[in-house]
């Protein structure tokens, strides 16, 4: 048995490495994906990571789909910040056409995407206080992130997908009721942030597991090229709210939150104050809501032409390209989301750390794996081709499982 | 530094009922503009078919029997939908409806998940088709 | 007759069936305050027996390279420690079924070999979360022990004697919690890290080793180690209220004392977040082992001045 035991590990290497593979299922993840952990005790030494199990082809299903049905598609790429996608797809598709959206649908765009924040924020909350231990503190802030699911389904009647956004405009308009019941609810979430954020910097206990744990210093999350919460807990300003103000951000202007230290406390700190952020945002946009129509006439064929549209995500900077060849339909339509910006700070900041630290560190960038799966494949030398036909796809595929399994 | 920083929420929980929601056994009100079944009003529909055009799921089929007569029947995938209210919007004469009321939908054959919409007489005319073109 | 006895005390009471229902009962209670005190609804009374039978009614599976004779042997043995264990224990208000001099310390013994066949079960495969939960419950096994067993020992030294049915006739009465708080602390927190219940979870802490030492166990194999674990915790409660809250000479008392204990350890793993291992090596060898002697200094002193 003990021999059986130490040929199955010096398969893995030439010398007696223990690795730890965590996934594709993995309590600690709730989305597929592989990360191999090398570890000599409980430290981690090498790190490893594999993307790709949930890639769904959704940017070449956008090519079949019209204009209008392409909203819907995008807004299923992330269950979380679903608003946020479709509304990045709506600005840029507004801006090829060029089509004025009335103020009102943009303010309620808005508002939509902060109640969106605050609602990913306090999931955030709940998981990473799981994955450290402390599920008290998880079934606690998704208790209270019912109230933000309640008002976003009062207002667009869906939990999820709330498919408030048309081309040209907003679905659903707000009513005194409504403001009332958001200010309510956005009231009693205050109060209960203000307990999370005084319970993550003073709990004895969670301190031990949070401070001081996956370092990121502000020159490694500018190398790294970290976006959104991630980079802003280590100090860097950037934040396309504030940078690029899009939809109705000009008109309420957001301030920007940042931590210096960048441990997984300062992550923690850095969410919990973006959300007073939210708050404070939700009440201005509610007491100046902007009197015009809800919605503009869209075109349904879209002059030739390019753009990029940038937001602000809750995960961080989410961006879109868009073209247009003067069809119905879009001819390319390409996302970047920000979990993929700052995976590989997790793969750098693993090694040295114990294997008890993993969890955290991987949920404190608050990854989405599904909206990050992409297949991607960077060309070196000049002489292969730059289009691959669909055997050549498959061929390819063949050989990289063949290849990965021996 | 202080231990136990949760210890008012879990003091309070001990003399507060759960909050859990006993969904089937008790059943909660539904918000105004929760999106359930579609309803369609044969009325006003001019057969124009831009809501099965811009059906992101291709729920929505549009079945012309004679045009100029204005015979149309809509046949409703409930199965494929997923309640956007796209057709809603897209509709000009405002004849489409999402109910808020029929949204627990699932069932144990696939018979509901197919249904028609139209004149009586049109959907006989339809199904009667579709069989003989099934045998 | 003394056979029959002795058969009795073996499958019915005070260890086998009447053990294994109390401790289903127990973990039932304890899951329930832990949801009460998270504010949701909790499991249904019947859910830990629900799950044992399921558990029985399963395959297990015995993954390739292992010891197949030590895997399926390492759950009885755990479990049967636990129950024999109880034999020398005042359970349900009864006097010990057997007794003899220096039986604390085979006790205590007893229940240190569940946590000792989890580690070998862990070694024996080649899992490697299973690998790792093993070497973090050996690790912590050496972290929490000498603590504890320290801890129970400062009654046996108040009563000059390690016999539990002579220190449970001492204490019956005497709540030693008054005169060793130190001492009650360090063992009631022992058991939580015996019973591998949060903060002192890290051996089988989810997100990171799935479920360690137990991850290749299923069916009969996990159902055994489960159970173990509920009757040493029914034991290890029935022992500190024994040694520290006044006795449990009678059921009413067992049970109010006993329950008592179980909400004051419910309430801690739902305040808590779990520790790292090393963390909790530091924990008990830097403040544990420090308060336990700090208790004996005084209760030695102590007797020397009443002496």
């Amino acid at each position: 048995m003990t021999n059986r035991k130490s040929e199955n590990m010096q398969a893995n290497g030439k010398s007696e490495r223990f690795i730890v593979p965590i996934g594709p299922q993995h309590p600690a993840l709730k989305e597929p994906e592989h990360f191999r952990f090398t570890v000599e005790g409980e430290i981690v030494t090498n790190a490893y990571v594999r993307l790709g199990y949930a890639h769904r082809g959704i940017e070449k299903a956008t090519e079949q789909r019209n204009w209008v049905q392409t909203n819907y598609l995008l807004e299923r790429i992330c269950g979380i910040c679903s608003h946020i996608h479709s509304t990045a797809y709506c600005l840029g598709v507004e801006k090829l056409a060029g089509v004025q959206v009335p103020p009102r649908a943009l303010a309620i765009r808005t508002l939509v995407a902060e109640l969106e924040r605050i609602h990913s924020h306090m999931l955030w909350l709940g998981v990473a206080a799981h994955e450290a231990g402390f599920d008290t503190l998880f079934m606690y802030s998704w208790r209270d992130r019912e109230t933000v699911m309640d008002i976003l389904e009062q207002l667009t009647g869906n939990r999820v997908n709330y498919s408030a956004n048309l081309l040209g405009g907003v679905k659903y308009d707000i009513d005194q009721e409504i403001a009332d019941s958001i200010l309510e609810g956005i009231d009693f979430l205050e109060e209960r942030t203000r307990h999370y954020l005084e319970i993550v910097t003073t709990d004895a206990l969670f301190l031990q597991r949070t401070r001081g744990v996956g370092v990121m210093t502000k020159t490694q999350a500018e190398v790294m090229r970290a976006v959104g919460p991630t980079a802003r807990a280590s100090g860097v300003t950037r934040d396309i709210r504030v940078e690029a103000p899009y939809a109705a951000y000009p008109q309420f202007p957001a301030r920007i939150t940042l931590a210096t230290n960048g441990d997984v406390e300062a992550r923690f700190v850095v969410r919990i104050e973006e959300l007073f952020e939210s708050h404070r945002l939700i009440r201005e946009i509610l007491a100046n809501l902007p009197e015009s129509d809800l919605r503009a006439r869209f075109p349904r064929r879209i002059k030739p032409g390019e753009t990029i549209i940038r937001v602000e995500a809750p995960r961080g900077e989410l961006f879109y390209f868009i073209k247009s060849n003067g069809s119905d339909k879009p001819e390319r339509v390409k996302v970047r989301t920000p979990t993929i910006c700052n995976m590989s700070s997790v793969v750098k900041l693993a090694v040295g750390h114990q294997l008890a630290d993993i969890p955290l560190i991987l949920a404190g960038i608050d990854p989405c794996f599904s909206c990050n799966d992409r297949g991607v494949i960077i060309t070196r030398r000049q002489n292969k081709p730059d289009l691959w036909t669909w055997e050549q796809l498959r061929q390819y595929g063949i050989g990289y499982y063949d290849g990965n399994n021996k | 530094m202080k231990f136990g920083t949760m210890i008012s929420d879990i003091t309070a929980s001990l003399f507060k009922r759960p909050v859990t929601e006993k969904y089937p056994l008790v059943r909660y009100p539904v918000p105004e503009r929760l999106r359930g079944h579609l309803r369609w009003d044969p009325e006003k529909c001019t057969g124009c078919g831009l809501c099965a055009m811009d059906c992101p799921a291709n729920a929505i089929e549009m079945i012309v029997i004679d045009k100029k007569a204005k015979r149309f029947v809509m046949r409703y995938h409930v199965d494929r939908c997923t309640f956007c209210a796209q057709c809603v919007f897209s509709c000009r004469q405002g004849c489409l409806e999402m109910s808020n009321d029929t949204w627990e939908l699932a069932a144990l054959n696939k018979e509901p998940f197919n249904v028609f919409f139209g004149e009586k007489d049109d959907i006989e005319c339809i199904l009667a088709g579709s069989t003989a073109q099934d045998t | 007759m003394e056979i029959i006895n002795n058969l009795i005390a073996l499958l019915f009471f005070p260890a086998g069936l009447f053990l294994l229902v109390l401790g289903l009962a127990y973990e039932w209670v304890d899951r329930k305050l832990i949801a009460q005190f998270q504010n949701r609804i909790g499991p249904r009374w019947f859910q830990p027996l629900a799950d044992t039978v399921k558990l029985l009614a399963k395959e297990e599976v015995v993954p390739e390279g292992v010891n197949v004779a030590l895997f399926k042997g390492l759950p009885v043995v755990a479990l049967a420690g636990g129950l024999t264990a109880a034999l020398y224990v005042p359970m349900a208000g009864l006097p010990s079924t057997y007794s003899f001099q220096g039986d604390l310390i085979v006790t205590l013994y007893l229940l240190s070999l569940l946590t000792l066949c989890m580690g070998l079960a862990g070694s024996n495969t080649m899992d490697r979360f299973s690998l790792i939960g093993a070497t973090r419950t050996l690790t912590q096994l050496f972290s929490y022990e000498a603590p504890f067993m320290l801890a129970l020992l400062g009654p046996a030294m108040a009563a000059r004697s390690w016999q539990i049915s002579e220190i449970t006739a001492y204490t019956d009465g005497r709540w030693l919690i008054l005169t060793q708080p130190l001492g009650f602390i360090v063992a009631l927190i022992g058991l939580m890290g015996k019973l591998e219940l949060p903060p002192f979870d890290a051996p089988e802490a989810e997100t990171e080793i799935v479920a360690g030492a137990m991850t290749e166990y299923s069916g009969k194999g996990l159902v055994l180690f489960h159970l173990g674990k509920s009757a040493e915790m029914v034991i290890g409660l029935t022992l500190i209220a024994a040694f520290y809250l006044g006795g449990v000479a009678n059921p009413l008392y067992f049970i109010l004392k006993t329950l008592a204990l179980l909400f004051i350890i419910a309430g801690l793993q739902s305040l808590l977040a779990r520790l790292r291992i090393d963390q909790t090596v530091g924990l008990w060898w830097r403040y544990g082992v420090l308060l336990v002697l700090v208790q004996w200094l005084i209760l030695i002193v102590g007797q020397r001045i009443i002496l």
